[in-house]
């Protein structure tokens, strides 16, 4: 992701949209295992997610500018307009948190904060005894199994971040997943290779 | 309680609602309910308090503070959570407004033939007292229930074992929300 000239933008509004909103929902959980981490390779992704964000924004605007052709479909498409300016608006106070943590500006209580809301953000170690190891993201479907979302993976140096349905776990990754303390505790017994199963509902 | 163990209570609070409201006012467009854009509307009041409350406690913090600055980031965060709020009501309010939507925003989930919306738990029905896990209600009635209100309070994505109390509000998806409401012991309205 480093040239965002080369970056390829979805063709239709509805994949733009699609995609805003992902990125924006991505950023806001990036930014605040950031701050729990105090990971600033973490908090320097949120900052290009939003450059990102920016340029979908942009090209969602001209493709919804040029669909209008009369007084009511321009009305209409204030709808859109309006949408994409608000899921810009949680990029940029998502980007704001991340500036903070790269500031190392967050006082201690931030951290309690995240840990105790509802949905937090735990770091999932990944051992070679593990049943998680050599799946697929897709295979695993560990938001539906394990009510966790994966939103980055720590790989030796290196970061994956928003990884996708075809991603492989290894052993020695370190998952960076977003759910209930009582869903990341579970998925870090799975982890740890202590449950051999993972549970289907 | 001190200011201290204030601000983390309504902090934590913030950042519950705020994920919960864009949660909601999502949903609201793709399901064009009206009833859930109100709710994101009421929650969006409720956010404003929070962060008026936590601003002031913060302000009062600060005269014990030998570093009152440090202070700064805990401001901060309740900005961020108020202005993703401010966001989702914006996004609720396509809903809530005169002119209809653009095409384009029912057809983003033009697949789901879920409703979404909110259901009154009446005092005889057979909810009450029970577990989420006891009900099985994704397998059974085929509907799931993203948060449930009681009182002024939220549960959000509430677990296997949360019970179901007379009162309760329930926000549930479901492909026949009807079948919800009638066990909740309300009245159906036919419509003609």
């Amino acid at each position: 992701m480093e040239e965002w000239d080369e970056v390829k933008v979805p063709k239709n509004v509805k994949d733009i949209f699609i995609e805003m909103k992902n990125t924006a929902e991505l950023m806001v959980d990036l930014a605040y295992s950031a701050a729990l981490f105090k990971e600033k390779e973490i908090a320097e992704e949120v900052l290009e997610l939003e450059e990102y964000l920016d340029i979908l924004n942009y090209h969602l605007m001209i493709r919804a500018v040029l669909a209008a052709r009369n007084m009511k479909e321009a009305e209409q498409i204030t709808s859109i307009l309006q949408m994409a300016r608000s899921i810009d608006e949680i990029s940029n106070a998502a980007a704001d948190l991340a500036k903070m943590v790269l500031e190392e500006k967050l006082h201690p209580l931030i951290t309690e904060v995240i840990l105790e809301s509802e949905e937090t953000i735990g770091r999932v170690i990944v051992s070679p005894e593990s049943i998680l190891v050599g799946k697929t993201l897709e295979e695993l479907d560990l938001s539906t199994n394990a009510g966790v979302w994966v939103i980055a993976i720590r790989r030796g140096k290196r970061w994956i971040f928003d990884p996708d349905e075809d991603t492989k776990i290894m052993p020695g990754d370190i998952l960076i997943g977003r759910g209930t303390k009582t869903a990341l505790d579970y998925l870090k017994e799975v982890a740890r290779g202590i449950i051999k199963v993972i549970r289907h509902e | 309680m001190n200011e201290y163990e204030e601000i983390r209570n309504c902090l934590v609070e913030m950042k519950d609602l705020s994920a919960l409201m864009v949660d909601l006012a999502f949903s609201s467009v793709m399901y064009n309910s009206e009833d859930i854009a109100e709710e994101v509307y009421l929650l969006e009041e409720k956010m404003d308090d929070l962060t008026l409350k936590v601003k002031k406690l913060t302000l009062r913090l600060a005269k014990k503070e030998e570093d009152p600055e440090s202070l700064l980031s805990i401001i901060d965060l309740a900005d961020i959570n108020e202005r993703i709020s401010d966001a989702a009501y914006g996004i609720a309010d396509i809903i809530l407004r005169d002119i209809e939507p653009h095409p384009i925003i029912r057809k983003i989930m033009e697949d789901t033939e879920e409703e979404l919306g909110r259901v009154r738990v009446h005092g005889g029905s057979v909810l009450v007292g029970k577990t989420l896990a006891q009900l099985k209600l994704p397998s059974k009635i085929g509907t799931r229930i993203l948060a449930i209100k009681r009182g002024s309070r939220y549960i959000y994505n509430p677990g296997r074992a949360d019970t179901i109390e007379k009162d309760d509000v329930l926000i549930a998806v479901s492909s026949d929300l009807d079948k919800l409401r009638e066990l909740a012991g309300e009245e159906i309205e036919k419509e003609e």
